[in-house]
């Protein structure tokens, strides 16, 4: 539904993207992933049309962005912010208007989205009168209330308690099992791994990495495990198998990291061990988004 | 342009609803009625107080007649050397010494005046206007009008000036006094409003920027429309002021003069002043008595109130437009309002210029070299305008000094909204005027 196409964005002094692409299917939950300062922001701005590329395009549903598609865009910035002195009700009222929403409609929905997440009676408070989480709240009411296809949250859980950052993880699943899209743009990766279908890193300007989390998790696996057994033997690399990395002993049992070699597979070296030792567990060690982005970002910087 | 309306109407509606609003915008013409009222009061009862006894020492021989006492000045003559008197003044009760010294009619000399306290201007006006009356008189007799002429030619030149005031209203003395007034309070109001309400649109900005709304505001609408619509929002704020302020003030002053006033006291001032003086210091001291806001009333009979208003009420607009959009580009570059000095000046520079030249030169020269220009440059016209109005202003200056202000408002608002639509985004950096024109010249 967007494709973002060989997007160039230069400031004065510094290419903020430099010939970036993406493309984002309908439904999915998309990561945008990426240290601080590598062009996440920059990108977010162009696709909320607040500010233009300098070359490359903008498609969304095969249209070149335009201002009709501000009201299918819901934006939660990563700076939150809203009007200190006026009341929530008046603001989200207001915010949604802009979005282009009848006083009417827009009134009935922030009913029910205030019913739904227990802020009935916040109505005439004022921001300043409000909570940090509770502020997050409102904000995220405020971009989800037009029904955008498109929602583009940028770091949505910093500043929610565990219990609201639940209630928030599973109101976004339900929008997005009715249909809208995501763009989760974010520096923490373990809020990716369980929500987002498709990730893209961006580093130093460049999209680094691109694919399914499942696809670049598969890419990132090295044969390696974990095995924990009990028995006096112990446990030597051996040539043409596997080598071990590392070994524990914890209360009695003991544990060892191993990497198998080419070709090899677990159930070789488990026909190996079973006679010797009484083997308790085996996991595959699977690379964690945070290994994977540590790991990708250190690389491309000895570039 | 619905969402332009969207943010006019939150612009305005958060404001006017606020309390300072409604308490500034009551408040004030109560404070100002009340300012006028102390000036008239104490003004007027400077005048009713004051009772300087005046010894005169006179070896004077071609005057026939004495200096007339009244309530204000007591002359008494008294037949000692002007060297005893001298020494004796700080013990005697008088509190001046008058030396009338032999002259001529036609030239007269060496008139001198004494005494332990400086005597103020408007005592030294009073007896030289007192001794040039007695002289003209003099004259006047000498050439053969009797006192019984001198009577009535005295009452028929106060019934000629009154009609003067009345017909032409500026070119009179009284009423170019008037002029004058109300150029300082439209000067003053100008000077207020611009000032006030471009602070306003500037703080309005840096609150979107603190508040870091500003993201979300422009996921939604245009910087421009953003920008346009507190513009606009603010500026109706500042009219809704102006407004109940010209209706209140009136109301009040109408009531304070009918009530604070005592029309009775200044009739006899105006009448006992009459007997011994010239009819020129009567009229001063019944304008004086009554005070500004008799001059207020004055002005509204000869002036053309509504004309005022309404070229106020559109250099307002103007002017309001031509500087809030600067303010509103300091504004958006700028992470709060301690860093905005450095701005600040070059903008408030031509606009206290303006005001303190309209103040000063403008008011005497109204029709010079000075005033000519000042109401034309837009970053000094809608004060220099409204300051020269009262006394008369070309109509094609009026209207090219107002197309010259229109052209120079779209040209600032175009400027500053080039900038705002990236300073807006901008935070933690120390800004420059230099790092302004860059964001000018960018393209999107």
């Amino acid at each position: 539904m967007l494709s973002v196409k060989n997007i160039v964005k230069q400031y004065a002094t510094h290419r903020a993207l430099d010939n970036v692409s993406l493309e984002l299917e309908k439904g999915k939950i998309f990561g945008l992933l990426g240290p601080n300062g590598a062009g996440k922001t920059s990108l977010i701005r162009i696709i909320t049309q607040i500010t233009a590329p300098d070359s490359g395009e903008v498609l969304f549903n095969g249209e070149r962005l335009n201002s009709n598609h501000i009201s299918q865009i819901g934006y939660l910035p990563e700076e939150r912010g809203l009007y200190k002195k006026m009341e929530i009700g008046e603001q989200v009222l207001y915010l949604s208007k802009l979005k282009g929403l009848s006083t009417a409609e827009a009134t009935k929905r922030i009913k029910f989205w205030f019913e739904k997440l227990g802020m009935q009676d916040w109505w005439s408070k004022k921001v300043e009168d409000l909570s940090k989480g509770m502020q997050q709240k409102v904000q995220f009411v405020a971009t989800v209330l037009h029904q955008p296809e498109l929602i583009i949250l940028d770091e949505p859980f910093s500043g929610f308690d565990p219990v609201n950052a639940d209630i928030i993880k599973n109101e976004i699943l339900e929008l997005n099992k009715q249909g809208a899209t995501f763009i989760f743009s974010t520096h923490r990766m373990e809020s990716v791994e369980e929500l987002c279908d498709h990730i893209a890193l961006i580093h130093k300007s460049k999209k680094i990495l691109d694919g399914s989390v499942d696809e670049i998790k598969a890419t990132y696996r090295n044969n390696t495990y974990w095995i924990e057994y009990e028995g006096d033997y112990k446990v030597e690399s051996t040539e043409n198998v596997f080598e071990v990395l590392q070994t524990e002993n914890v209360k009695g049992k003991t544990l060892i990291k191993v990497k198998l070699h080419e070709n090899r597979t677990a159930n070789e070296v488990l026909a190996m061990l079973l006679p010797k030792v009484n083997i308790h567990r085996l996991d595959e060690v699977i690379p964690t988004m945070n290994d994977i982005f540590i790991k990708t970002v250190k690389g491309e910087g000895h570039e | 342009m619905n969402k332009v309306l969207l943010i006019i109407s939150r612009e305005y509606l958060s404001r006017v609803k606020k309390k300072s609003f409604i308490v500034m915008t009551f408040l004030t013409p109560l404070l100002i009625a009340g300012i006028y009222g102390l000036i008239g009061y104490f003004t007027y009862k400077g005048i009713k107080d004051t009772h300087d006894k005046v010894a005169v020492v006179s070896t004077n021989t071609t005057l026939t007649e004495k200096l007339a006492t009244d309530e204000n000045i007591e002359y008494q003559y008294v037949n000692k050397p002007l060297d005893v008197m001298k020494k004796s003044l700080s013990k005697s009760d008088y509190d001046y010494i008058l030396y009338l010294p032999e002259f001529t009619l036609a030239e007269p000399k060496g008139v001198q005046l004494f005494g332990e306290k400086q005597a103020g201007m408007s005592l030294n006006n009073r007896i030289s206007g007192d001794l040039e009356e007695l002289i003209r008189n003099q004259k006047l007799k000498q050439s053969g009008i009797s006192q019984t002429d001198l009577d009535q030619l005295k009452t028929s030149v106060d019934i000629d000036t009154k009609k003067i005031a009345i017909e032409t209203g500026k070119e009179e003395a009284s009423s170019a006094g008037a002029s004058t007034i109300i150029a300082f309070i439209a000067g003053i109001l100008m000077f207020m409003f611009i000032m006030l309400y471009g602070i306003q649109v500037m703080r309005g900005v840096i609150e979107e920027k603190t508040s870091r709304i500003i993201e979300v505001m422009i996921s939604s609408v245009k910087p421009f429309q953003l920008m346009m619509g507190k513009i606009i929002g603010i500026a109706l704020v500042g009219l809704t002021q102006f407004i109940l302020w010209i209706v209140l003030t009136l109301t009040i002053s109408t009531i304070a003069a009918t009530v604070l006033i005592d029309k009775a006291d200044v009739k006899k001032i105006a009448a006992s002043s009459q007997n011994g003086s010239t009819v020129g210091a009567s009229q001063e001291q019944i304008q004086a008595a009554q005070g500004p806001i008799g001059d207020i009333q004055k002005s509204l009979a000869g002036l053309d109130f509504g004309k005022i208003v309404t070229v106020f009420i559109f250099f307002f607009i103007g002017g309001y437009l031509f500087y809030s959009a600067l303010y509103a580009a300091i504004g958006s570059a700028v992470d709060s309002e301690t860093e905005t000095q450095q701005f600040m000046m070059p903008v408030m520079m031509p606009l206290l210029l303006g005001y303190a030249l309209s103040l000063s030169v403008v008011t005497n020269d109204p029709y010079g070299n000075v005033a000519f220009w000042l109401s034309m440059i837009p970053f000094t016209s809608p004060i220099a305008m409204v300051v020269r109005l009262p006394y008369g202003v070309p109509g094609w200056e009026l209207a090219l000094s107002m197309a010259i202000l229109v052209v120079g408002f779209i040209f600032t608002v175009w400027v500053a909204s080039r900038i705002y639509r990236v300073g807006i985004l901008m935070y933690g950096k120390k800004t420059t005027f230099k790092e302004m024109f860059k964001w000018f010249t960018y393209k999107n």
